[in-house]
């Protein structure tokens, strides 16, 4: 028992409580941010240029954006962005009901 | 037959007159034949309304009544007529444009031949009937207008609408919607089964590393938030696929943060980037040292490829390390140390150390000790003017087995190398370099410091000097746009006056030194 005692190194009385990281400061993956701005850029194409590719890669560009996203960040864009571009597809589709075409055709 | 009948029917009269019998036998037969004529009548009749029956139907084209004898010709040509006309009356009101065909039908009821009548039904324009045509014939006729006659020479131009697909009516033209659906679909369950992978994988790492961290540490797992330093025990989820572990409470240590780095198996990207370039999960302990603890050196021993990665970004092994040669130590040629102090990496690297190198070549991916720990400098500060705020810390980065097809097996592997962070933990806190030594690392960081106070003073004087710049150009502008001669005058000599107080203050202090 005393060497246990001795071999202790816990220190009950050192506790420093942690710090997160600042979510301010630009983290080392991007990637939640950028897809995000891309699908909003993808989704206002969709709906003012009636593109129908547009919208849909804007609502991939959403989907990526929320998969790779922090749990700092708040959902509340992520969520809106994915709104945007849902509508934009559902607007595209309401428009022009035919289906989409294919660059070779 | 009877003078009446005969004069009625001047035909007959004179078939009749051809039949040369007797008087009495001609009288019987004639009764005879009234009595025939009248069954005859009635199944002439019968077989008429079967003809009209059909041309109600549509049928333009009637088969006239055979004609069986000559002597009832007359019945069947009345019968014949009636049926004709009854059939054009119909006929009229489908087609009114083919008033014509009345006339020529009535006209042409002496000729058998159906195909004629057929055809007149179709010809409009016929030299029997030009006289229809004529326009001094009729009153108020326009040619031009005849309604009949537009339909057959002009082809009318029919426009078909185009309707647009309707989503419910036709499936099959949406094919890459459907691609597209698919595309999400699948990316959405690779998310589900990335994230649940990645869960695991933490999950592993903690049932098999909780013991050693008991030991340890007073507390494990605390997010910073909560009231009291009480330890969760589990990790804090930065994202689906980092994990972070605060412990605090130890000998030396003000705390040491574990951070699980696994591969995004949640972005269906990144697998298929993965696929094609593997790589590992990567298990970063950071140990924060308190500050009497550490004695002052820099090390950092790793793979090559990361080496020079962490020279650009760590700012202190830039300033303090030198490359040195690996074979002194009996260490594997992957690595590439970088050292300040000798003494201390020989300190560091003893024979359980250097057995742990060896024996997990391809897991050790850099161990980084420094007490001038100021993490990776931003790529947006170029020139760094300031001081970093620095900590002296223990950095190890481990790669976790299994190239990214990891199982919690191989998570639970790693335990060994938890065991060699403390160990080493313990030796730098035991660590004293000789009197020298520690004087060449204080050497060392004063030259840094005074570095960092010089690129500052620059700064500063650069600052200044574009201020005084800027000053110099705004008074010009002022001067040329004033009007006023005088004024203009003034100023350039009192500018003139100052620049020759300036040079003579330079020369005066010249000679001074020159003395």
């Amino acid at each position: 028992m005393s060497t246990a005692a001795i071999n202790d190194v816990k220190r009950p009385n050192k506790i420093h409580r942690y710090k997160p990281k600042d979510s301010s400061a630009p983290g080392d993956d991007p990637t939640p941010d950028y897809m995000n701005l891309l699908g909003m850029i993808f989704s206002m194409c969709g709906l003012m240029m009636k593109l129908k590719w547009c919208a849909w890669c804007a609502v991939y560009c959403s989907f990526i954006s929320f998969a790779n996203s922090r749990a700092s960040e708040d959902t509340k864009q992520t969520l809106s962005s994915f709104m945007l571009s849902i509508s934009a597809v559902v607007m595209s589709y309401l428009q022009n009901p035919q289906p989409m075409t294919p660059p070779w055709q | 037959m009877s003078p009446a009948e005969a004069r009625l029917n001047p035909i007959a009269s004179r078939s009749s007159q051809r039949i040369l019998f007797p008087r009495r036998l001609r009288r019987t037969c004639f009764h005879l034949i009234q009595r025939v004529n009248m069954k005859l009548t009635l199944a002439l009749s019968l077989v008429l309304l079967v003809f009209l029956c059909q041309n109600v139907g549509g049928k333009k084209s009637h088969k006239p009544a055979d004609l069986d004898d000559n002597e009832f010709a007359e019945f069947e040509d009345f019968d014949d007529e009636g049926a004709e006309q009854e059939a054009t009356v119909e006929e009229e009101a489908d087609f009114p444009s083919e008033s014509d065909d009345i006339v020529k039908t009535q006209a042409k009821k002496d000729d058998d031949n159906e195909e004629e009548e057929d055809e007149g039904v179709v010809e409009n324009d016929d030299d029997e009937f030009e006289h229809f045509t004529d326009e001094d014939e009729f009153e108020g006729f326009d040619k031009e207008s005849r309604p009949g006659k537009g339909k057959s020479h002009e082809v009318p131009d029919l426009k078909i609408a185009k309707v647009p697909i309707h989503l419910r009516t036709n499936w099959d033209s949406f094919y890459l919607e459907m691609l597209m659906l698919a595309g999400l679909g699948v990316y959405f369950l690779n998310f589900l089964a990335g994230k649940t992978k990645n869960g695991k994988l933490a999950q592993a790492w903690m049932s098999s590393h909780r013991s050693i961290l008991e030991e340890n540490f007073a507390i494990i797992g605390d997010d910073g938030l909560s009231k009291e330093a009480k330890g969760t025990g589990v990790f804090n989820k930065e994202s689906e696929n980092v994990y972070t572990l605060w412990c605090s409470g130890r000998t030396c240590v003000e705390g040491m943060l574990v951070e699980l780095r696994l591969l995004k198996r949640q972005d269906l990207i990144n697998v298929m980037t993965t696929i094609m370039k593997p790589a590992s999960d990567q298990i970063i302990v950071k140990v924060t040292m308190d500050a009497s603890s550490m004695d002052k050196f820099c090390f950092c021993i790793g793979q090559k490829k990361v080496m020079a990665k962490l020279l650009k970004e760590q700012p202190d092994l830039g300033q303090f390390t030198e490359k040195k040669a690996v074979e002194n130590y009996n260490l594997p040629e992957s690595f590439q140390l970088q050292s300040e102090i000798g003494e201390a990496t020989s300190i560091v690297l003893d024979k359980k150390v250097c057995a742990y190198l060896e024996k997990y070549e391809q897991q050790i991916e850099y161990i980084h000790i420094s007490d001038q720990y100021s993490g990776a400098k931003s790529q947006y500060d170029e020139n760094q003017s300031k001081m970093p705020d620095v900590r002296p810390s223990l950095v190890f980065c481990f790669n976790v087995p299994g190239k990214g097809k990891t199982k919690t097996s191989d998570v639970d592997g790693m335990l060994p190398l938890m065991k060699l962070v403390f160990y080493c933990v313990d030796k730098v806190g035991r660590l004293a370099l000789s009197k020298e030594k520690r004087l060449k690392a204080e050497k060392n960081r004063a030259k840094a410091a005074e570095g960092y106070l010089k690129a500052a003073h620059s700064q500063l004087q650069e600052a200044a000097q574009l201020r005084r710049e800027e000053k110099r150009r705004l008074a010009k502008e002022k001067i040329m746009n004033e009007e006023d001669p005088e004024k203009a005058r003034k100023w350039e000599e009192r500018e003139s006056k100052r620049d020759m107080k300036k040079k003579q203050a330079k020369t005066k202090m010249m000679k001074v030194k020159g003395m």
